[in-house]
């Protein structure tokens, strides 16, 4: 008996609702877009320029789209952020603490127009986020070029976006043809993405380099398309899983990571990787191949690749014939 | 349960007799297939050329030697424990020593940068060395021996007194967790013999004063009253026993990290076989823990290869039932 | 006999017995506890003087931190008060149950429980279904709690008695720890993080939706220890007494663990593996109130609230803009205070 009026309130306050929806939704035509993201819809009026990036691909990617944001969270090497975005930030930029746990209130604070978030990060945020100004979730910390989309919808700069990406491209398809030119029959290779850490090696089967190693054509030695983001290593033993035709390896500067990387790469097993005996073994930026995670990052990590192929100069014949 | 000298002789080969085989099966099983003729050549012959040898001496044998060695202390030094607190429950990682390594560990590597296993292994000793002292103040009775219970207790609240402070040093720094979580967990591999020789008198002083202890030891087991009636005194050797549990364990955990259980069940397994008597409980213990940690690395290596599990976990897992099999049974005297 | 009050409930089916000493602890723990949620509710990382916040508390429309004040402050502020109040409570009925000081969740590995399914979860990838994964995650750690306690009576056999209880607790605590060492491991950096700050528990981003998942466990739970507090009394006395004052000691014991588990599961479920509480709480309260339950309940509770309230508050402001998990300056007021008491108690 009761629930009957209560159902009766509810309807009309749902009819109410989508009432007001439809009249505000009419009113902002013109300037209100909504933008599809891993955690829902953002509804965005104009094009907001104080912008919050809560992980560091975001931050990297607004940076490319020339946005300058007001807020952003910590790095995790180089603090409070990477060399290779620092000059590009804005001055006044405030630091938010790390991606883990950014300080909500600073970001409330801020008053921000559209905060820029990762799923893995900040779903369980997501509502108070969302509250406090639009937000869009990226949906994997490495697919930097669905953030750079993401992004340039979110902001009014698609065709930025769009043109950045097919600038990406161009150079993909760019340094395949090269690479396959100049490497004959060892193309496509099979490489191994390795760090040094201070008591252990991990190989990596996913992430931000895989990601783009594999647009690349590069493929994978046999053992490594296991699931998940791969393996530590702790036994000197374990080398041979190691093996590749080429490998790059990535390590911080520290001095028991150095120590490490000097024990593991003077052990015979070392010596006999058929990448070591190749001299295919580069060292890599540990920042742009594990934590950059934009498409800045993905740019200078490509230029790495060029270097250490000697694709750079394009003086090759055969590859200047072919692309 | 063995119960002439006899049986438990017998009992003791056969103890020997396991910790070879588990010593043998680390040496030989592993990511790569060593031929067992080779186990042999490579220690009488070496040939420099040979990839086979090269494993056995740099990665195997060091391996092997720490778990053999981490093993028989941890057990070793479980048993006096329990006997000194007579409480079934002391074990090393139960009365905070681990804790108090970890806790200086993390402080050693956040604050001073010190990441080398060699400068490391003294730091977790200095730890495990605080920790101890710590609970022994605590657990302390007016009269100046050791309480049981106040012990336990103790043991409980210096854990997570340093467990706290190195979490929270960990949070932080988030690059020292990266970096700490796998000594953490307890691993015995990725060590050169070169971290266990500057150990060694350590290890090799701590078993000879056991050897000279083992006969007051049993008194222990005695009501203190008992003990005053046959005009003996305990302190001194309560002391010893106790320095002898504080280099051993400290020497392990610095050695291979958070190894739990080891100290806990291996006592208890062989007080069911062999009695009480200190006399065939400490060489059981030796060999017992030497086998049992052989054996949970070499298991370790092919769980998920060519990842391992953390040793330190393997050992709980293995220990769990027994312990639980233990706890349920009426009777839990140390 | 010092002056006391009877309450009496139902016609008189519950009475309670309160001594004036008490009645007047519970109050000023309980100002003291609103005192500390309104410093708390207007110190952050943005500047808000006190008349700011109670214009944005009493008048939302006209304030512009209402978002700050209402939306990320007190849901926060409240969260922490209830866990503290559920976690110390189901440390006080832990120790009353096994007649042991040294009884807490976390102790006999309840906590522990809870923990290994929640990281698990998480590391499972979990964190990223999205909005709705956070109930799922609560019912993981609550259903790791429940499990953990199942195993620990079921293992104890047919008389479960206190000393065999904590003797079971603590090897499963153990296992189950090894077990969240090894998902830890496993896990890529990303999760292991997350999972790490979880297991240290924290209250970082709480929301009006966690505390109504906590809400209805404390205001079932809470009161319902008041009301058995009688039998914990009972309880004290040792199993012969109990039985011949006419107390169904086994059935009792099942009813008071099952309500502690509820109580820590469903706190740890929504707060990570705070640790500490459980066991703090009700000793300092002993050392303020009366003997006798029926005082003990209700002062814990505070306590419990006012302790992860304050470091709580500690691990938000302390290391601006860093938010750091409250679980870090719970133990590291607890353990000296423990140590301390240990060093009081002696025999």
């Amino acid at each position: 008996m009761i629930l009957m009026p209560l159902s009766r309130t509810c309807c009309r306050l749902v009819a109410l609702m989508l009432l007001s929806g439809c009249l505000t939704m009419t009113a902002h035509a013109e300037t209100l877009r909504r933008v599809e993201h891993a955690l829902g819809e953002a509804r965005i009026e104009g094009e907001p320029r104080r912008i919050v990036t809560l992980y560091q691909g975001a931050t990297d990617s607004a940076l490319a789209l020339g946005l300058g944001p007001v807020g952003v969270v910590e790095s995790w090497l180089e603090r409070p952020m990477y060399r290779y975005l620092r000059d590009e930030l804005p001055a006044e930029v405030r630091y938010l603490g790390l991606e883990t746990q950014p300080d909500l209130e600073a970001v409330a604070g801020l008053a921000p127009d559209l905060i820029v978030g990762a799923r893995y990060r900040h779903a369980d945020v997501y509502p108070l986020l969302a509250r406090i100004a639009p937000t869009v979730i990226a949906g994997t910390a490495y697919d930097f070029e669905a953030m750079l989309m993401l992004l340039g919808e979110a902001t009014g700069r698609e065709a930025e976006a769009r043109e950045l990406l097919a600038d990406w491209h161009e150079r993909v398809a760019d340094f395949r043809c090269r690479a396959a030119a100049r490497l004959g029959d060892a193309w496509p290779q099979r490489v191994s993405v390795v760090s040094f850490r201070g008591d252990h090696v991990r190989l990596y089967y996913d992430g931000f380099a895989r990601h783009i190693l594999d647009q690349l054509g590069f493929q994978r030695p046999e053992g490594q398309e296991g699931a998940g983001w791969g393996v530590k290593l702790i036994s000197r033993e374990s080398l041979p899983a190691l093996d590749a035709d080429a490998i790059f390896v990535f390590m911080r500067d520290d001095p028991a990571v150095v120590e490490l990387h000097r024990e593991w790469t003077t052990h015979p097993l070392w010596q006999r990787l058929e990448a070591v005996e190749q001299g295919q073994v580069y060292r890599v930026d540990p920042i742009l191949w594990s934590m950059g995670s934009g498409i800045l990052a993905a740019n200078r990590l490509l230029d790495e690749l060029y270097v250490h192929y000697g694709l750079h100069d394009g003086a090759s014949a055969a590859e200047y014939m072919a692309c | 349960m063995l119960i002439t000298p006899m049986a438990k002789g017998l009992g003791l080969l056969l103890g020997a007799m396991l910790a070879l085989t588990a010593g043998v099966a680390s040496l030989a099983l592993g990511a790569t297939e060593i031929a067992p003729a080779s186990l042999f050549k490579a220690f009488i012959t070496p040939d420099p050329g040979s990839m086979s040898h090269l494993i056995l001496r740099t990665e195997r044998l060091p391996r092997a030697v720490i778990a053999a060695v981490v093993g028989a202390s941890l057990a070793v030094a479980g048993a006096l424990m329990q006997t000194l607190t007579r409480n079934a429950l002391a074990a090393p990682s139960v009365l905070g020593i681990n804790a108090g390594a970890m806790c200086f560990v993390v402080v050693a590597s956040s604050f001073f940068a010190l990441r080398s296993p060699l400068e490391l292994v003294w730091v977790a000793f200095l730890g495990a060395l605080t920790a101890a002292l710590l609970v022994a103040l605590l657990g302390r009775e007016r009269g100046g021996g050791l309480s049981p219970m106040r012990v336990v207790l103790g043991g409980v609240a210096v854990t997570a007194l340093f467990v706290s402070l190195a979490q929270g040093l960990l949070i932080i720094d988030q690059e020292g967790f990266e970096s700490l979580l796998l000594w953490l967990a307890g691993s015995v591999a990725g060590r050169g013999l070169e971290i266990v020789t500057p150990l060694l008198p350590f290890f090799l002083g701590a078993a000879a004063l056991c050897a000279l202890l083992v006969r007051q030891l049993n008194l222990l087991i005695l009501d203190d009253e008992v003990v005053k009636g046959l005009g003996q005194r305990t302190g001194r050797v309560r002391l010893l026993a106790g320095l002898v549990v504080i280099v051993l364990a400290g020497c392990s955990v610095a050695l291979a990290g958070m190894i739990g259980f080891v100290g806990l069940i291996v006592p208890h397994m062989v007080r069911a076989m062999f009695g009480r008597d200190h006399r065939w409980v400490l060489p059981g213990c030796a060999l017992l823990g030497a086998g049992l940690l052989l054996a949970a690395d070499t298991l370790a290596r092919f769980l998920m290869p060519p990842q391992e599990v953390p040793v330190g976990v393997m050992t709980a897992l293995l220990g769990t039932p027994f312990f639980l099999h233990l706890a349920r049974r009426r009777s839990l005297t140390p | 006999m010092s002056r006391s009050v009877v309450l009496r409930v139902a016609n008189g089916r519950l009475s309670l017995r309160l001594e004036h000493r008490t009645l007047a602890v519970t109050l000023l723990l309980s100002l003291a506890l609103a005192a500390s949620a309104m410093i708390s509710l207007s110190l952050g990382s943005q500047a808000t003087p006190p008349t700011a916040v109670l214009e944005a508390l009493f008048h939302p429309a006209r304030s512009d931190i209402a978002l700050i004040v209402h939306e990320i402050r007190l849901p926060r502020i409240v969260l922490a008060i209830l866990v503290g109040a559920c976690l110390g409570v189901a440390g006080l009925l832990l120790q009353g149950l096994v007649r042991n000081p040294l009884a807490s969740p976390d102790v006999i590995g309840i906590t522990g429980g809870a923990s290994l399914a929640a990281v698990c979860f998480l590391a499972l990838g979990g964190a990223a279904l999205g909005e709705a994964w956070l109930p799922l995650a609560a019912l993981a750690a609550l259903a790791g709690a429940l499990s953990v306690a199942l195993l620990i009576l079921s293992l104890s056999g047919r008389g479960v008695t206190p000393a065999r209880l904590v003797l079971i607790g603590i090897g499963l605590a153990a296992a189950l720890g090894a077990g969240t060492t090894l998902v830890l491991v496993l896990a890529a950096d990303t999760t292991a993080m997350q999972a790490y700050v979880w297991l240290t528990g924290s209250l970082y981003a709480a929301q009006w939706r966690e505390v109504a998942g906590l809400a209805p466990w404390a205001l079932v739970g809470l009161p319902l220890a008041l009301a058995l507090s009688r039998r914990l009394d009972v309880l004290a006395l040792g199993d012969e007494l109990a039985t011949g004052l006419g107390t169904a000691v086994r059935g009792t014991r099942l009813a008071l663990l099952l309500l502690a588990v509820a109580l820590a599961g469903s706190a740890v479920a929504f707060a990570g593996g705070l640790s500490f509480v459980g066991l703090l709480a009700p000793h300092i309260a002993r050392r303020l109130v009366a003997r006798g339950h029926a005082g003990l309940v209700p002062a814990t509770a505070l306590i419990g609230a006012l302790i992860v309230l304050h470091a709580d508050l500690l691990g938000r402001i302390a290391f601006l803009p860093r938010d750091l998990p409250a679980g870090v300056f719970v133990a590291g007021i607890g353990a000296p205070f423990f140590v301390y008491l240990l060093h009081r108690w002696r025999t």
